[in-house]
């Protein structure tokens, strides 16, 4: 009855303001929100999306970028099977913050989970304050992924959601084949945290 | 739709058009209640069939999400949840993943409508029982969704609102569904109680806001219970159901979000959320809990005051809601932690004064001493309440500890001008030493003395009387404080006042009961020792006013307490001395000391004369106040202690007339005619500045022979002493022993006893000399050792000696409100 295949989590964290809420709703819904609040706590969306044959379903957990918020939302990266961390290429004390953000990953989110660092707001091309080279640097120093987006102007944001998609897609797919290899049903326990998610939903 | 069905129906299965009869035409009209009591009826007599209708009903709810077909999702839901409830003694296993399938879809929705319905389903489903257990199914996504729902920032606020209840309500269902069943998913995890509990108290803090436009909303939507309330309840339901083990998981995101959302001061939700916790945890948990803040009161000492403050007064209602229940093993601990944080508090306090004067810190604005001094109070209070639910036994034991803690003085006799002290160190050591009393005095409060001897045993009652002639005035008047406590067995503390010469006593109502033996012995050990302090007490020339009131009740205490004859002999004695100290002219009291001791012998001359109602006795005392009332009104506390002094009729010397005075020849002979041995009263009292005389009245016990308190008098080379550190005859014996532990102690003499004997019966005479010259030089080794300790001094955080005696000057501000006697006006008096 499923209509989707996989399903993958993926975490966006960064610091407020960065504009988190506003790549999911552009992705999701497809719209750039009007001064909406800031993110209390955590937001969830959902969106499925077709690689190749298959259907994936993303649930995307938005969370809030405060202080004060961060034990709950740390409980959100746990689970996690990408996480994007989100800066503001406008704001250089977004990027400044990187390094925090990349320690509550190593602290608190799965070692499977892959990493994508993203800088936001590309079409404020006049207020620019972190070039793409420190972004691209950045990434590169710790492994991850590096994407610009701007939520406004839709750029690279569907991109950003349907190469991780994609990537996870892979990736279970490769263990599938694995495990056909080996004779072993997918559903047993010690493969990667989608596989398990895969066959037990809740 | 339907009609399409129909146009099929015939080669469908029989379970799959009971299914497709229960939709209407107009998804308006609902639920077709017949057709849907055919299905039920259906599923009831073939349960094997309740797999596939789930799963059907689940495709068809699907597939009406996503075409938003609304009508008909809530159809299907209603639909599942009368099946569920229906049905619910079969096996639902494979049913219920249909169903929680389409709980979830409903939930992955962005229509608060269909998650709202999708959470009603779910607490639905929560409440049932089920008969077998379902090891597979998880909760992760039920738990992380409710969270985010709980924090809803959805525009309009009735939506909010109700988004927000249905996560609660939802969180609610989760813990109801797995607490109790250890196969099911750990709900204890952390990754889920640090969603789960930060939502709670989340909705918790958010109380209904006070403004006119949410409350219309609120009542627009009639919304039954606020979310507030629904999270405190569930916050109990979590913490009701937690086993030792998970006291943590629940405890530590409590104290996180507090930490978080700084929700710490001011204290009133901290205390809330404790109290919630503390009612609803399983009693003999409940020390847990409070260990956990005493823990968490560590993490935090080098956060601010004001959040410490916090920490401690919720402790102080975590204690009072689990009484005896929340200390758990280690009671000296909790004590131990209260008072390490309150010396760091005094610590702190002391440096940053001195920095303020040295001014080395220009912004000093941040420092803030009266928060620092709130801090303190509380954790006073706190240790007060903690005292009241131990057992007496225990409470002793408490205030020895605290009596451990506290620097004791060290008198100077000649203060030394070429050895200057930091006066950093002295005015540390008196606060210290003020914040300690006062915490000995709230357990002592707490406490209810039965016998006196249990209540001051010598290593208690030797330390406080040290103190109790301490340099500064505060600490003095603490001391007798604590002792007006410790010694009211009755209940009369509150009824006595040196201003009072009334001529009945009775209607005072005091309670006297007469004393035990052990009282009376314990008195005739240690009574030289107390009416000795009493004499230094009253012989202070900075003695404040409030000094001489709480030396009074102190006095007046032992009368009433143990007020038997011989004692009655000793205290009419002293007193009597005390009268002479203040005829003495030797200049070191002041005029005005001497008019307030002659005041405070006439008070307590009058309440003795009246408690032992011998008429010639208060006859004697009441001429002689009598003659003071006409000729010498100075020298009566209705002068010196009313609140409106008048200045006149001063004398210029003090120079008191014989009949002014109270006559030891008359007492005696009233006291002698009702049958008292007046032997005693004939022997004058002699204070000699060493307390050599108490020391030579107390029957010498060798184990309490202590040397601390000559050395407190001789020793100007300024000793800090504590009194574990006290060296006693006994440790000096045990010291040169050096096994020390005391059980042995008597085996080992035994032994050694008859190692002599063996000794002396089979050796030369050589042989024992070479043997006892080995000895004495052991011992020589031994006793250098213990001297070499004694020298040193014995500061714990090498701090160096305290200061020598404060002047009054350089003190701080009192600390208890009092008019110092060096202010009143006595101008003619200060003029001689
Ligand atoms: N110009 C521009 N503004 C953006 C973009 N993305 C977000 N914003 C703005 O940045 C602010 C914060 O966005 P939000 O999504 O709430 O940030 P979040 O706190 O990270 O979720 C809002 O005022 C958005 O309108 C973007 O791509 N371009
Ligand atoms: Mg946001």
């Amino acid at each position: 009855m499923e209509d989707y295949k996989y399903l993958f989590k993926v975490v966006l964290i960064g610091n407020a303001g960065v504009g988190k809420t506003c790549l999911v709703r552009r992705f999701t819904q497809g719209l750039f929100p009007p001064g909406q609040g800031a993110t209390i706590g955590v937001d969830f969306m959902i969106k499925t999306v077709q690689i190749g044959d298959d259907k994936v379903k993303l649930q995307i957990w938005d969370t809030a970028g405060q202080e004060r918020f961060r034990s709950i939302t740390q409980s959100y990266y746990r689970s996690a099977d990408a996480l994007v961390v989100v800066y503001d290429v406008t704001s250089f004390e977004s990027f400044r913050c990187l390094p925090d953000w990349i320690k509550e990953i190593e602290q608190y989110a799965s070692n499977k989970a892959i990493t994508v660092l993203v800088g936001n707001k590309t079409d404020l091309i006049e207020d620019r304050e972190v070039s793409l080279d420190n972004g691209t640097n950045f990434a590169s120093t710790h492994e991850m992924r590096f994407l610009e987006t701007s939520a406004k102007e839709a750029d690279n944001v569907d991109k950003l959601f349907l190469d991780i998609a994609e990537e996870l897609t892979k990736r279970v797919q490769v263990h599938e084949v694995e495990d056909s290899k080996d004779e072993i049903a997918i559903c047993s326990q010690n493969h990667t945290v989608s596989a398990t998610y895969n066959c037990c939903r809740w | 739709m339907p009609g399409c069905c129909s146009c099929v129906s015939a080669f469908k299965p029989r379970w799959k058009r009971l299914v497709d009869n229960i939709f209407p035409d107009d998804p308006q009209d609902g639920l077709i209640k017949n057709n849907m009591e055919k299905l039920t009826f259906y599923a009831l007599s073939s349960p094997e069939k309740l797999d596939r209708i789930g799963d059907y009903l689940a495709k068809k709810l699907s597939r009406d999400v996503s075409r938003h077909k609304f009508g008909y999702v809530f159809i299907s839901m209603e639909a599942l949840d009368q099946l569920l409830l229906a049905c619910h003694s079969q096996s639902l296993n494979l049913f219920v993943e249909s169903f929680l399938k389409m709980v979830q879809k409903l939930l992955e929705s962005n229509e608060p409508e269909l998650q709202v319905s999708g959470t009603s389903s779910f607490v639905k489903f929560a409440n049932i029982e089920e008969d077998t257990a379902s090891y597979h199914r998880r909760y992760d996504f039920f738990v992380s969704k409710f969270s985010s729902m709980c924090h809803s920032s959805n525009a309009g606020t009735n939506t909010k609102i109700k988004i927000r209840l249905a996560g609660l309500r939802g969180l609610q269902g989760v813990v109801r569904k797995t607490v109790s069943d250890d196969l099911q998913v750990n709900i204890w995890e952390q990754q889920h109680m640090d969603k789960i509990i930060p939502s709670l108290l989340f909705n918790m803090h958010n109380e209904p806001s006070s403004t006119t436009s949410s409350q219309q909303d609120q009542q627009n939507i009639q919304i039954d219970e606020h979310p507030s309330t629904v999270a405190e309840t569930c916050l109990r339901d979590l913490t009701c159901r937690a086993a030792f083990g998970n006291i943590k998981s629940v405890v530590n995101p409590v104290l996180n979000h507090l930490d978080n959302h700084n929700l710490w001061v001011p204290s009133k939700f901290a205390v809330r959320c404790f109290k919630i916790i503390m009612y609803s945890i399983q009693a003999q948990y409940s020390y847990v809990a409070v260990h956990m803040l005493l823990n968490h009161l560590d993490d935090n000492t080098k956060n601010s005051p004001q959040m410490k403050q916090s920490i401690v007064e919720v402790l102080g209602e975590c204690v009072t809601i689990a009484a005896d229940g929340s200390i758990g093993p280690s009671v000296l601990e909790v004590f131990n932690t209260l008072l390490r944080h309150l010396r760091l508090s005094v610590d702190t306090r002391v440096s940053e004064r001195s920095a303020l004067k040295a001014s080395i810190k220009k912004r000093i604005s941040h420092f803030d001493e009266q928060q620092q001094t709130m801090f303190e109070e509380a954790i006073i209070n706190t240790m007060g309440t903690f005292a009241a639910i131990l057992p007496d036994y225990q409470k002793i034991e408490i205030m020895m500890f605290i009596m451990g803690k506290i620097p004791l003085p060290t008198r100077y006799e000649h203060s030394d001008a070429t050895y200057p002290m930091p006066s950093v160190n002295g005015e540390g050591d008196l606060l210290l030493q003020n914040m300690l009393l006062k915490s000995l005095f709230e357990v002592g409060t707490k406490y209810t003395t039965v016998s006196m001897s249990t209540t001051f045993s010598i290593s208690f009652l030797e330390p406080l009387l040290a103190i109790s002639v301490a340099p500064d005035p505060g600490v003095r008047l603490l001391v007798q404080r604590i002792f007006h406590t410790l010694i009211d067995r009755h209940d009369n503390y509150h009824k006595l006042n040196v201003n009072n010469l009334s001529k009945d006593i009775s209607e005072l109502e005091l309670r006297v009961e007469k004393c035990s033996r052990q009282d009376i012995l314990f008195m005739k050990r240690y009574g030289a020792q107390i009416y000795w302090h009493m004499y230094e007490n009253m012989n202070q020339s900075d003695n404040r006013l409030d000094n001489y009131e709480a030396l009074y009740c102190t006095l007046a205490l032992l009368c009433i307490e143990f007020g038997g004859d011989e004692i009655l002999m000793e205290l009419v004695r002293l007193t009597l001395a005390l009268q002479e100290l203040a005829c003495k002219t030797d200049g070191k009291l002041s005029p005005i000391h001497q008019c307030v001791i002659h005041a405070v012998v006439s008070s307590y001359l009058n309440l003795i004369s009246q408690l032992t109602a011998i008429p010639a006795f208060c006859q004697h005392i009441h001429q002689v106040i009598e003659e003071r009332k006409q000729h010498a009104a100075y020298l009566l506390p209705e002068f010196i202690f009313s609140d409106t002094i008048v200045d006149s009729s001063y004398p210029t010397t003090v120079h008191v007339e014989d009949n002014l005075l109270f006559q030891q020849s008359v007492i005696s002979e009233a006291l002698h005619s009702t049958g008292h041995d007046v032997s005693r009263l004939a022997v004058p009292y002699v204070h000699r500045p060493s307390g050599l005389e108490y020391r030579q009245q107390t029957e010498l016990d060798a184990t309490s022979l202590n040397l601390e308190v000559e050395s407190v008098n001789s020793s100007p080379g300024g000793v800090r002493k504590h009194p574990e550190e006290q060296i006693t005859f006994e440790s000096l014996k045990r010291a040169l022993q050096s096994p020390d532990n005391e059980e042995d102690l008597e085996e080992q003499e035994k032994e050694k006893r008859q190692e002599i004997l063996e000794t002396f019966k089979s050796s030369t005479l050589d042989e024992i000399a070479a043997i006892s010259e080995h000895r004495s030089q052991k011992m020589q080794i031994r006793l250098n050792e213990i001297l070499d300790k004694l020298s040193r001094p014995r500061s714990r955080s090498s701090t160096p000696p305290r200061s020598p005696q404060l002047s009054l000057s350089s003190l701080p501000s009192p600390p208890l409100k009092s008019v110092p006697l060096y202010e009143m006006k006595f101008p003619e008096l200060l003029v001689f």
